[in-house]
């Protein structure tokens, strides 16, 4: 009894441990990468209850949504084909590693449905010049196609266009504005989930 | 000090009766020289009832926005001559004014006018310049530009740009269309509406004669394809449409080449394209961005906004032997560059810790200014006489156009009734 009480109030320190640690990270690219391995270090004696708590989908009812964390953060993706918009840190290109298994899924069904295709479609957020903001959004759309090819999915399959700031989601010149218009969105064009 | 002036030049325009096309841009100084020259110019003598058009105020309007000039406010006039013979010297010496420009507007026959204007010298008493035109009721604005630029190059040495047109993008998110490519005179009045789109619409470059533009459309599918577009006849075809980015056109100073950005064999890289063959070639080889081409004026060398430094900064190709060097070391973010005719000023977006602002190198002494004081500038646009930049900034939360002269002394603003206004594109001389 004492005992489980004191491992909730580990699991509880440990958590806001780890929120205190992404909200410290200047770089919002790893902040829900490297809470998972927090979780899975802790010794098997004490971990028992705590393997219990997690959820078989992240729990991120207490992680904030801000514009550092926007592009990894666990809500915009469900791991399945219904999430179709990917975002990015600013000024990055990498796949968000909370992205993944989304694009799994995606990867999944176009690999079992050989006549489906998908538009990945760049984006920038406003800041920067138009044709340099095309060339940045290209960055973002390949590296989506990338991540699926590796997958196996077949080239042809795929298709990037590269949008820049010209089709932003938000208006508004604000951090969180910006971090929602950073993003590939998938479109299919036939063979749709 | 500088002067701020706030004066809606266009407002008083409006007052007289003067139809504005719904999409018309409205004029204001912001900021004007303190030692902008002193000038009258009296309202037209008009026979025969009042002309569709005022054209001593368009003359006014343009010599104002310049900056270089700082026209008399017409009620301060102790008299309106509209001959120089009639000049009563006195009433513009007090005024401390140094030129006098006059005229009259007759009707001649069916809708023609016939339009005589002077110049004088109010220290010397002495003509500087007169000429008259025949002209119809919808060109009695090209008439006031021209008269315009004769009175600037009489009085500064340098041809007048005011006979010049802009074209611009416009988004308006509640329009059918909400993409619009649009042309206008210098001073944002006559805008016709070159292209409607649901797609975005991009990167509007002149020919040098100034009869086609090319452009990117995004109207074919979604995809980029880059345009060229007689303004004439509105005919237009695709000279662009690979796989991947085709961006930036921008034209030859000989017309027969555009240069523009495509990302075919991997990562955007600039090439040549020549219009007559459809022959394509590719200028740069670098593993990073290069994009934002612009000609020197010589046709010999390209400058170009590349990533291969890590941030973006400006580079000169030159295109005999491929050899690339580093313009730009003024701070980490410098790209879309422009050049004056003369190919001495470097313009370009350049980020400070406030924003992007516009800067200015000169490339031969090389000494680096920072003109504009917004914080979101853009596509920076020489006009072809050199004096002034029109760009792309922000106010309220919207697009608008605003112009500035290239030693940051004078700021013009353009601001739209609605919607966003964008990346302006300045014609050559027409």
């Amino acid at each position: 009894m004492r005992l489980t009480t004191f491992n909730k109030l580990f699991v509880a320190l440990l958590a806001s441990a780890m929120l205190a640690a992404c909200s410290s990270k200047p770089t919002e690219e790893d902040t829900y990468e490297t809470t998972q391995p927090v979780v899975e270090q802790q010794p098997p004696a004490t971990t028992e209850p705590v393997i219990q708590q997690r959820p078989t989908r992240p729990d991120y009812s207490n992680i904030p949504l801000t514009a550092e964390n926007y592009h990894n953060h666990p809500s915009h993706y469900d791991g399945t084909t219904d999430s179709r918009i990917i975002y990015f840190a600013f000024d990055r290109s990498e796949v968000p590693a909370a992205a993944f298994d989304t694009l799994r899924a995606h990867a999944s069904h176009l690999k079992s449905n050989r006549n489906a295709r998908v538009r990945l479609e760049g984006h920038t957020d406003e800041r920067g010049t138009r044709e340099y903001n095309v060339a940045l959004s290209e960055r973002r759309s390949k590296a989506v196609e990338q991540f699926l090819r590796v997958q196996g999915v077949s080239a042809s399959q795929l298709e990037t266009v590269s949008y820049g700031e010209e089709k932003p989601a938000a208006r508004g010149s604000d951090e969180l504005s910006w971090a929602k218009n950073r993003r590939v969105e998938l479109n299919y064009t036939s063979g749709r989930p | 000090m500088r002067q701020w002036i706030a004066i809606i030049v266009m407002g008083w325009l409006s007052l007289m009766g003067t139809p504005l096309a719904h999409a018309s841009l409205v004029i204001e100084i912001t900021q004007g020289r303190d030692d902008a020259v002193p000038i009258a110019v009296v309202p037209f003598q008009a026979s025969g009832g009042q002309p569709a058009e005022d054209v001593a105020a368009i003359v006014a309007a343009d010599l104002h926005r310049s900056g270089q000039f700082r026209p008399l406010p017409v009620g301060d006039l102790l008299s309106r001559p509209s001959r120089g013979e009639d000049i009563i010297w006195r009433d513009f010496r007090v005024m401390k004014t140094d030129y006098v420009v006059l005229g009259r507007v007759q009707p001649q026959g069916e809708g023609e006018y016939r339009i005589e204007y002077e110049l004088h010298d109010v220290a010397r008493g002495a003509r500087l310049l007169g000429a008259s035109y025949t002209a119809g009721r919808g060109q009695l604005r090209d008439v006031a530009h021209s008269i315009a630029d004769r009175v600037f190059e009489q009085l500064t040495g340098i041809q007048g740009a005011f006979s010049t047109k802009i074209l611009y993008v416009t988004v308006n998110e509640r329009d059918d269309y909400p993409f619009q490519l649009q042309y206008a005179d210098a001073d944002g009045h006559r805008a016709q509406t070159i292209l409607r789109s649901r797609e975005p619409i991009m990167s509007p470059s002149w020919s040098p004669d100034g009869s086609h533009v090319a452009y990117v459309s995004f109207e074919s599918d979604g995809l980029p394809k880059i345009y060229v577009h007689e303004l004439a006849t509105s005919q237009r075809r695709v000279v662009s449409s690979e796989r991947g980015i085709n961006g930036a056109p921008a034209w030859s100073p000989d017309g027969a080449q555009l240069a523009l950005t495509l990302s075919r064999d991997g990562n955007p890289q600039i090439y040549t394209l020549d219009l007559a063959s459809g022959q394509l070639t590719r200028q740069t080889n670098s593993r990073a961005i290069d994009t934002e081409p612009r000609w020197l004026p010589d046709g010999r060398s390209l400058i170009f906004t590349s990533s291969r430094g890590g941030g973006p900064q400006i580079y000169r190709l030159d295109l005999s032997d491929k050899s690339v060097r580093r313009l730009t070391f003024e701070g980490r973010y410098n790209a879309r560059p422009d050049i004056t005719p003369d190919g001495r000023h470097l313009v370009f977006v350049h980020r400070t810790d406030r924003g992007f602002q516009i800067g200015v190198q000169d490339l031969k002494r090389g000494t680096f200014n920072v003109v504009t004081g917004t914080n979101m500038d853009e596509s920076p646009s020489v006009a072809p006489n050199g004096t002034m930049i029109i760009y792309g900034t922000q106010e309220g939360g919207t697009g608008v156009l605003e112009a500035v002269s290239i030693d940051g002394r004078v700021k013009v603003n353009l601001p739209s009734k609605e919607g966003e206004v964008r990346e302006p594109a300045w014609s050559p001389f027409l």
